[in-house]
């Protein structure tokens, strides 16, 4: 398949544009005494959407960086690329086709919510704990794991949401041992450089929890059979137009068609989420976490034992990564490693959403959700589009952390 | 001889205006204290002078040359030294080779053991010499200070701003450091210290900025600023016609 | 007593260097071994300038090896050096030498030149000191990059962005098939493609004794630099830095500078390390660069002592040792406990375990005690002397 160059021109020139905005705009205002909060990634976005015009008008006007004319410039900056990318490629099928358009979108808002959700684990973790977990992924796969052992091999007729439940409870215990043996030492003192430690430690456990697990099961990759079998249902019923059911699909409006285990992942996951933020701002443990995450020491004034406080987070946090994993062991095949990728995405997605941001690790999900569906179903070449995967989310974790550090709805550094 | 021309400068931290368009001269070796009740915008302007922060407008001139522009390590080199309110020894490295940076770092083509000597000289009148191969996280939080101050004189700056200087420390170890000052003082060297030791800074100080809500309001010698109405408002938070008098407990020799 | 050291440091190296030269001689069909090990003393004792040393956490080590290695292989693949022009492929001249690039468009441009071309024509590839050079600057360049771009992130931050470059750029090898092979791997030219000679004997291209040597040499060379950097005034600007950027600055340390070359030189040193494995190994493949291998030698540099190359050093030969003893698998009646999983979980571990009690690692405190020694009692005798000539004084 041949790929003209129109979409790298297009890409370069955005670059470019982007790069002189993102340099000189800070610069002219200063020269003008202008509050210079942000201009550079003003100037960035400016820059890549309408080019040198954009940048004079810019530099002329010198409007006060808002989330208006990031929001526009950056839409615009969409649009060109999906413009180039159709002029480019005529025949793909992201070009010709809505309903595959529609397809990958909702397939990657479903899978989104799930990777939100396990970030939102991390970031919890992070704001209680100032850290970030580099074993994450590895609770995510041991959720998986544990939950195909105990739905189809230790008891083959039980019922896979009672599975869920003792991969929460089993990821639950094991990130509030880790947490009591490893990461407590760095509060009471006995640990010389904390931070470091921090992502040393976690990034050992993940390191061991991958290998007990690959000695323990061995390589070869493990699916558990979809946790739900979906009665045939159409509506209306002669056609089918507004939803069809099938045991492995869902259909709606003819249109969008996602499979019934990530659709059952989503309600799992959905409930979970609900849960949590039941519990974060309705329950007195809930909110004392939250008090624990502004203020430690206000907290620990009021009778909250911030040690406690660790302890519960850390392990609420892998519990949220280990649903997510037992949400999704039925989706896709699962092997030791499967958690390598899954932090990946978490860290992108928290950068993203802004550390310690609750409604920032979910929108992270939905976007990284959305960016790598399309990414694999829009990519010509069908071997680099999947070869390419695990790449798209660093690359946003690239770009967010050179042009805004904080992410989307981060506290500032 | 050192000049250096703070003006009109203005620190905006998201809408709170740390800093307030102040402005002041300092000529020669002057000894400057700077007072103000908590949250008067002292460490800001301390940290705009050494280019840590950036200035929201306004600039900073040291003999001549715009300093506010400049990155810290610069600021330095033209001859502006400071410490820290919370003290910044590097911990993991011996207190021989936290006296060694400095010099090295403004001397770019001299030799480690050109100020092997110096180092040592300077260790024994801050009275740490014992210590020299020590790292620095074993040493006290005193001597930590005096190590910050050690590490200046290997420096060797002309304008010195000290940020608590006699906050927590032994009256042993603050006796050392007001000889550190008035020595340094001597040999042409200005200095602008924080403090909230009152009775100190008012005998030590021949002049006296009074910061409060990021404003400048007071600048002349002590005896002047004691009687100042709006230094008076600025601590007791309402006018009295009595003059504030610091406690006068003890003047170090 | 400052005598004794230096007298210590001395006998450090010799004893090392010569016990590294006669390792073979006692271990002969463990060669590969050895050299993988040496390949995992630069890496882990480079990671320690860069991360214990200068404080920067990077996991982008690897792929600065990887860099180095894929540089070597790439130029091997599709560059020539030739006598006599082509006409077909794109070709530079050099001097009397013609430089050929068979690239994927035209890979078989040089085979169809051939007939063409004078009789006595010489089609050579790069020789290996060459393309290793090259992957050093490229590794370089690439370290600089990255060391500018990541000026501002701390900790975590740098962590994860180093990551992603890593990931990216094995991905990109990884789904480039055309050009690196894919997960396939890559060919690599032996390091000496005609054998060579040393001290009379000839020894085969797949002979170990001459990768041997060579990553020795590469080894000590680099320990020995990375000795007198971290004895300059480079070492203890970066460390200055690594305890508190700001207040180096204030003290007139340029922390830009100085965090960027740090940067280039580790990652120069990593590429070095590369490209004379990927010579050795002769097939690489993006695994190279995978987070397991870089977790490898995060562990090597942390057990060692991530604060002492030395320590990483004798961190990694020992553990790549360890690892390869580990591979056989017990039997417990008519149990088997299959050891190549399984020595890796003992392997993470003791990572752990060693950062929870031994920050400094297991190695790096014994050669403190011996470097160190006196020093405590130094402070002791000096206090109490000061005591007695000043009765008065309070300790403080």
């Amino acid at each position: 398949m041949n790929f003209p160059s129109y979409f790298w021109y297009t890409v370069l020139w955005l670059i470019f544009w982007g790069a002189v905005g993102a340099l000189v705009t800070p610069r002219v205002y200063t020269r003008k005494d202008k509050f210079t909060y942000q201009t550079a990634m003003l100037g960035a976005f400016v820059g890549a959407a309408l080019g040198p015009v954009g940048l004079i008008l810019l530099w002329w006007f010198t409007p006060p960086a808002s989330l208006k004319w990031l929001g526009l410039s950056g839409l615009l900056i969409l649009v060109w690329l999906a413009a180039a990318f159709a002029k480019a490629d005529p025949d793909n099928l992201c070009v010709t086709s809505g309903s595959f358009i529609a397809t990958q979108i909702t397939n990657g808002l479903v899978i989104g919510a799930i990777y939100g959700l396990m970030a939102l684990g991390l970031t919890l973790i992070f704001s209680i704990l100032g850290i970030v977990s580099f074993a994450h992924g590895e609770f995510y796969m041991l959720g998986g794991m544990v939950t195909y052992y105990a739905t189809e091999v230790w008891f083959p007729d039980l019922n896979p949401l009672v599975g869920v439940l003792i991969a929460a409870l089993f990821t639950f215990a094991l990130g509030a041992v880790f947490e009591l043996l490893f990461l407590r030492p760095m509060i009471t003192g006995q640990i010389e450089r904390p931070g470091e430690y921090a992502i040393l430690v976690t990034f050992g456990l993940a390191f061991f929890l991958q290998y007990t697990t690959l000695s323990l099961v061995g390589a070869s990759p493990k699916k558990a059979s979809r946790f739900f079998d979906y009665p045939r249902v159409k509506i209306p019923a002669e056609t089918g137009d507004l939803l069809k059911i099938t045991p492995g699909n869902l259909t709606f409006f003819d249109l969008i068609s996602i499979p019934t285990a990530r659709f059952t992942a989503l309600m799992i996951a959905l409930v979970l989420l609900f849960a949590l933020l039941y519990f974060l701002y309705r329950t007195w443990t809930g909110k004392a976490l939250r008090a624990v995450s502004q203020d430690r020491q206000a907290a620990a004034v009021t009778g909250i034992n911030p040690k406690r406080m660790n302890t519960l987070a850390f392990a609420l946090g892998g519990m949220l990564a280990g649903i997510s994993g037992a949400a999704l062991v039925q989706v896709f095949s699962w092997v030791p490693w499967v958690g390598i990728p899954a932090s990946s995405r978490s860290f992108v997605i928290i950068v993203l959403g802004g550390m310690g941001s609750l409604p920032g690790a979910f929108i992270g999900g939905l976007i990284l959700g959305v960016v790598e569906a399309l990414g694999a179903g829009c990519v010509p070449d069908p071997h680099r589009a999947a070869a390419y995967l695990p790449a798209y989310g660093m690359i946003i974790l690239v770009l967010v952390l050179l042009l805004k550090p904080t992410g989307l709805f981060g506290r500032e550094l | 001889m050192i000049e250096l021309d703070v003006k009109d400068v203005s620190k905006n931290f998201g809408g709170l205006l740390a800093v307030n368009h102040v402005s002041f001269q300092v000529r020669g070796p002057e000894l400057i204290g700077l007072i103000g009740p908590n949250g008067a915008g002292k460490t800001t302007l301390t940290n705009l002078l050494s280019g840590a922060l950036k200035p929201t407008s306004g600039t900073i001139y040291m003999n001549g040359q715009r300093i506010d522009v400049l990155p810290p390590y610069k600021i330095a080199k033209v001859g502006l030294g400071r410490t820290f309110q919370v003290t910044r020894a590097f911990r993991r490295m011996t207190v021989l080779e936290n006296l060694l940076v400095p010099a090295l770092a403004m001397h770019p083509t001299a030799r480690q053991a050109q100020f092997v000597k110096k180092a040592r000289e300077v260790a024994e009148f801050l009275t740490i010499d014992h210590l020299l191969n020590e790292y620095a996280r074993a040493l006290s939080g005193g001597q930590q200070k005096l190590l910050e101050l050690g590490r200046l004189l290997m420096l060797d700056p002309d304008f010195i701003i000290l940020d608590e200087p006699f906050a927590g420390v032994h009256p042993k170890l603050m006796e050392i450091i007001y000889e550190y000052i008035t020595e340094t003082n001597k040999k042409g060297k200005a200095f602008l210290i924080i403090s909230h030791d009152m009775e100190t800074i008012f005998t030590l100080s021949q002049r006296l900025l009074v910061m409060a809500f990021g404003k400048l309001i007071a600048d002349g010698p002590p005896q002047e600023v004691r009687k100042d109405p709006a230094v008076i408002k600025a601590y007791l938070g309402s006018d009295s016609d009595k003059p504030w008098q610091p406690e006068r407990k003890r003047v170090p020799a | 007593m400052r005598n004794n050291l230096r007298l210590l440091k001395a006998l450090t190296w010799v004893v090392g260097g010569g016990f590294l030269l006669i390792l073979p001689f006692l271990i002969p069909t463990r060669m590969h071994v050895a050299i993988i090990a040496l390949y995992y003393a630069i890496l882990a004792s480079s990671w320690a300038l860069l991360a214990g040393y200068g404080g920067q956490f990077s996991f982008a080590h690897m792929a600065f090896a990887g860099l180095g290695a894929y540089t070597a292989g790439l130029v091997g693949k599709f560059f020539r050096l030739t006598t006599a022009p082509t006409h077909v492929c794109h070709e530079w001249s050099l001097g009397g030498w013609w430089l050929v690039v068979q690239d994927t468009g035209s890979p078989t441009c040089l085979e169809t030149a051939k007939a063409s071309m004078p009789a006595g024509t010489v089609i050579m590839q790069f020789p290996s000191w060459l393309d290793i050079t090259l992957g050093i600057l490229v590794g370089g360049l690439f370290g600089l990059l990255i060391g500018a771009l990541v000026l501002r992130l701390r900790r975590t931050y740098l962590a994860l962005f180093t990551i992603a470059f890593a990931e990216i750029l094995r991905t990109a090898i990884n789904a480039e098939r055309d050009i690196t092979g894919g997960p396939g791997g890559l060919k690599v030219a032996p390091l000496f493609p005609d054998g060579i000679t040393l001290f009379g004997h000839h020894f085969s291209a797949a002979d170990k004794w001459p990768p041997y040597l060579v990553m020795l040499i590469l080894f000590l060379g680099i320990m020995a630099l990375m000795y007198w950097l971290a004895g300059s005034r480079f070492g203890l600007f970066i460390r200055s830095i690594r305890e508190d950027e700001e207040a180096a600055g204030s003290l007139g340390v340029h922390v830009v500078r100085y965090k960027i070359l740090l940067f280039t030189v580790t990652a120069m040193f990593a590429a070095a390390a590369g490209g004379v494995y990927a010579h050795f190994v002769r097939v690489i493949a993006p695994n190279m660069m995978v987070i397991k291998e870089m977790s490898v030698v995060i562990s090597m540099a942390v057990i060692g002592g991530m604060e002492s190359l030395l320590g990483a050093a004798i961190g990694a030969i020992l553990i790549e040792f360890a690892l390869e003893q580990l591979r056989n698998d017990i039997t417990i009646g008519s149990f088997t406990l299959h050891m190549t999983d399984w020595r890796l979980v003992v392997f993470g571990a003791l990572l752990m375990i060693t950062l929870r009690f031994w920050g400094n690692g297991l190695i790096y405190p014994i050669i403190q005690r011996i470097t160190r020694r006196g020093v405590a009692e130094e402070t002791v005798a000096k206090r109490l002397q000061a005591a007695a000539a000043n009765p008065e004084e309070p300790s403080t």
